[in-house]
């Protein structure tokens, strides 16, 4: 295996158990936590391919700043959304938020 | 790869995937926060072995400083620190073990045939070039970022703001 595969091992590796934990669990925290975990292995893939590429050396790197910024957003949207959720209904479970049911 | 990089990249895999698992695995939320923090340090320790010096001091102060913070303070203001074990192993857990190993096999299988125009070691390219892209080429999506950075902010206050008058 080359260096750059290896890295790509790791970052497909991480990504799949964070994809994991978002299906099998069922704690809406921990769920978000799990996406976090799977947006860590695109950061890895995103700055091995950069840095290993001929050409265009440091532009993944950039574009790891965006991930960067997007997945604060993203864990502060989905933590808010969880405290609200929970003050609802004093429950986490994502089985239980079933109102948009028909 | 020299010896001692190759040694480093065993090590933090190994930090970061046994930690990944436990963030899956723990029933305390807590515990999956705290494995979750060693997850991120081991994932900024393989940027630095790729010469993402950058990226890396950006991955402790963002991940581990803040959205590590985040889902603590969250854990702790819900007060749900254990999940109910019928919940965890349940049928959904079970089939969701072959899906994402038949998806993650794939995946390597792919990785591992295909054809990289790739050089031999990781490049290091400097702080003063990736700064130019990111204000240069890339300024307009930085601002679209920063904006979408502060709705997600305001958004945030709002869902989890108290409602006083109802």
């Amino acid at each position: 295996m080359t260096p750059l595969q290896q890295y790509l091992a790791l970052a497909i590796a991480l990504f799949f158990i964070g994809s994991w934990g978002v299906l099998a669990r069922r704690n809406i925290i921990l769920i978000v936590m799990c996406v976090e975990l799977m947006l860590n292995a695109i950061n890895i893939a995103l700055v091995a391919f950069s840095n290993y590429s001929p050409t265009g050396a440091g532009r993944g790197e950039v574009f790891v700043f965006f991930v960067f910024a997007l997945a604060a957003a993203e864990a502060a949207i989905g933590l808010a959304i969880a405290i609200a959720m929970y003050r609802l209904k004093e429950r986490l479970s994502i089985g239980d938020f079933d109102e948009m049911k028909g | 790869m020299p010896e001692f990089q190759q040694t480093a990249f065993i090590l933090l895999s190994i930090m970061i995937l046994a930690s990944a698992f436990c963030v899956v695995l723990f029933r305390n939320l807590i515990y999956s926060a705290l494995s979750m923090i060693g997850c991120f340090l081991g994932v900024a320790g393989i940027f630095i072995l790729l010469h993402a010096e950058l990226v890396a001091a950006a991955q402790v102060l963002i991940y581990v400083g803040a959205i590590s913070v985040l889902v603590i303070f969250a854990i702790m203001l819900t007060g749900h620190r254990t999940g109910d074990l019928r919940l965890f192993f349940h049928k959904q857990a079970w089939v969701a073990v072959p899906i994402c190993a038949v998806a993650g096999i794939a995946l390597m299988v792919v990785m591992a045939t295909a054809t990289y125009n790739a050089t031999e070691d990781a490049q290091n390219p400097s702080d003063d070039a990736i700064a130019s892209l990111l204000f240069n080429e890339y300024a307009f999506p930085f601002e679209l970022v920063s904006l979408a950075l502060l709705v997600a902010i305001v958004g945030a206050v709002i869902l989890a703001m108290k409602e006083k008058n109802q």
